[in-house]
C-alpha cells in the first residue's frame, strides 16, 4: 500500500471508469428493489442467484439459506468488487480509492470490538466482517483471535487506526461503554483520509477532496442531529469530525442545544438546495430516520453529480462505491424486513434509499 | 509548445529565404505525421476505456473497436494533403 506517498506511476481512469460503469449498470435498480420487497426470503436470494450475485450464491448456497445466506452474499460480493478496485487502480488513483476504501478497516476493528463486547462468537463476528480494506487475512484472524477488547485496542494500537484509542480506552474502563472506542477509529479514520493529500490540488484531486469534506459534513450533522434528538448529556465534541465545512467544533456545540438554528444553518449552506425536500420533512414530519435517509440520498447524488460532470476522475469510482453500499444496505433491509414480518410498503417507505 | 517554438522557426526560415525551406511534400508528410500522432494519442485513451468494458461484457468488443479506430479518420483525412500538395 502507498497511501501518503501517491506513486509516481500514471493513473488509468479510462480503463476503471469504463469498468466501473458497466458493473454499476448492472446492479440493482428502482424496479428490481419494487420486486425484491415483494418477495419472501426464498424468493430474494433466487433472484440475486439470476442475477449478479451468481458465483456467490453458488459458493455460499450448500452452507446457509435464508436471510444470513442473502447477508453473506452481499458481503462477499461487497468485498469482492472493491478489492477488485484496487487490483486495476495504478498510480495516484490506487491511493485515493485505497484511502477511501480504508472505512472497511474501521468497519471491521468496529465489528470486532462490537463482537466480543457482545460475546459474539469467532465465527458469528468473522461472517460480518467485509475483506475490503487494508488489514490483511493475518492481521484479521489475529483480531478475531483477540478475545478482550483490550487485547484488540493493543493490536490495533499499530496501525493508522490507533491514535486515540488509549485514551478511548481508559474511558471505556471508567464508564463500559463501547462509543468512545468507536469514535476514536472513526475520528483516526477522517483524519487520515484527509492527510497528506497534495497542498495545491489539481481539480480532479480537488473533487475528491471536495467529495470527502461532503461525507464528513453529513457525518457531523447527523451525529448532531442524533445528539439534538436524543436529548443524551453528551459532549458534542466527542463526535466531532475535523476538516468539515458546515461546522466548526464550537459551532456544533451550540447548535445540538438549538436544532432550529441548526437546520437553518444546513439551509443556508452549498448543501441547502439538495436537502431541501428532507429538512422540510424533518420539520414537519419530525422523523428522523427518513432524514438520515434524505442525506444518505444527497449525498449519492452529489456524488452522481461530479460522476458524470468529470467523468475521468476519481468521482465515478467513489459514486459506484457508495452505489454498491446502497445495494448491499437496501438488499439486507429488505430481506430482514421481510423476514420480520413487515410489509412490502413499510419496507419500502422506511428502509430503502433510492 | 516544443512544437509552437518550431513552427516558429520555420516561419522565420521560410521568411528570410526566398526557396522554401519545407518542402511541399514534406510539410504535407509533416501533417500526416502529426495527425497520426493525434490519433494515437486519442485512441491510447479509448482504447483503455474499451478494453475495461470488454472486461466486463464481451459483447462491448464490436462497439469497444470500432470507437477506438475512430480516430483514425484523422489520418485518413490528412492523406488528402498528400493528393492536394
Amino acid at each position: 500500500m502507498s497511501i501518503g506517498t501517491p506513486s509516481e506511476q500514471s493513473s488509468n481512469y479510462e480503463y476503471v471508469t469504463a469498468r466501473v460503469r458497466s458493473r454499476k449498470a448492472k446492479l440493482y435498480d428502482e424496479d428490481d428493489y419494487r420486486k425484491l420487497t415483494r418477495m419472501g426470503t426464498g424468493e430474494i436470494a433466487r433472484f440475486m442467484e439470476e442475477s449478479e450475485y451468481e458465483t456467490e450464491m453458488n459458493d455460499l448456497g450448500a452452507r446457509y439459506s435464508g436471510v444470513d445466506l442473502v447477508e453473506y452474499a452481499l458481503n462477499r460480493s461487497r468485498a469482492k468488487h472493491f478489492s477488485d478496485l484496487l487490483r486495476w487502480a495504478d498510480g495516484r488513483l490506487y491511493s485515493y480509492v485505497a484511502r477511501y476504501l480504508r472505512r472497511f478497516d474501521t468497519w471491521n476493528a468496529k465489528t470486532v470490538l462490537r463482537g466480543i463486547y457482545s460475546g459474539a462468537d469467532r465465527e458469528a463476528i468473522e461472517t460480518d466482517l467485509v475483506r475490503a480494506g487494508e488489514f490483511d487475512e493475518q492481521f484479521v484472524s489475529r483480531l478475531l483471535d483477540a478475545g478482550s477488547v483490550e487485547a484488540v485496542v493493543d493490536l490495533l494500537d499499530g496501525t493508522v487506526l490507533g491514535a486515540g484509542l488509549a485514551e478511548a480506552y481508559e474511558e471505556y474502563e471508567q464508564h463500559d461503554r463501547l462509543v468512545p472506542l468507536e469514535n476514536a477509529i472513526d475520528r483516526a479514520y477522517y483524519e487520515n483520509l484527509m492527510k497528506g493529500l497534495p497542498a495545491d490540488p489539481s481539480r480532479p484531486t480537488a473533487l475528491y477532496i471536495e467529495f470527502l469534506r461532503a461525507e464528513i459534513d453529513f457525518r457531523n450533522l447527523r451525529n448532531a442531529l442524533r445528539l439534538a434528538r436524543s436529548g443524551a448529556d453528551v459532549d458534542p465534541s466527542e463526535y466531532y469530525i475535523e476538516d468539515g465545512d458546515l461546522f466548526s467544533a464550537a459551532d456544533l456545540d451550540r447548535l445540538v442545544g438549538n436544532t432550529d438554528e441548526l437546520l437553518t444553518r444546513v439551509r443556508e449552506s452549498r448543501y441547502g438546495d439538495r436537502l431541501s425536500a428532507a429538512l422540510d420533512d424533518l420539520e414537519t414530519a419530525d422523523s428522523l430516520m427518513r432524514f438520515e435517509r434524505a442525506l444518505d440520498a444527497a449525498l449519492l447524488e452529489y456524488a452522481e453529480y461530479l460522476s458524470r460532470s468529470y467523468p475521468l476522475s476519481v468521482c465515478p469510482v467513489f459514486s459506484y462505491v457508495l452505489m454498491k453500499e446502497r445495494e448491499v444496505r437496501n438488499v439486507r433491509a429488505i430481506a430482514r424486513g421481510r423476514e420480520a414480518g413487515l410489509g412490502a410498503e413499510e419496507i419500502e417507505d422506511d428502509l430503502v434509499v433510492l | 509548445m516544443i512544437e509552437l517554438e518550431l513552427i516558429a522557426a520555420f516561419a522565420t526560415v521560410l521568411l528570410q529565404q526566398s526557396a522554401p525551406a519545407i518542402p511541399p511534400t514534406a510539410g504535407a508528410a509533416i501533417a500526416v505525421g502529426l495527425a497520426a500522432f493525434g490519433a494515437g494519442y486519442a485512441e491510447r485513451g479509448i482504447g483503455a476505456a474499451a478494453v475495461g468494458a470488454v472486461a466486463e461484457d464481451d459483447d462491448m468488443f464490436g462497439r469497444g473497436l470500432i470507437l477506438t479506430v475512430l480516430p483514425e479518420t484523422l489520418v485518413i483525412l490528412a492523406l488528402v494533403t498528400i493528393f492536394v500538395v
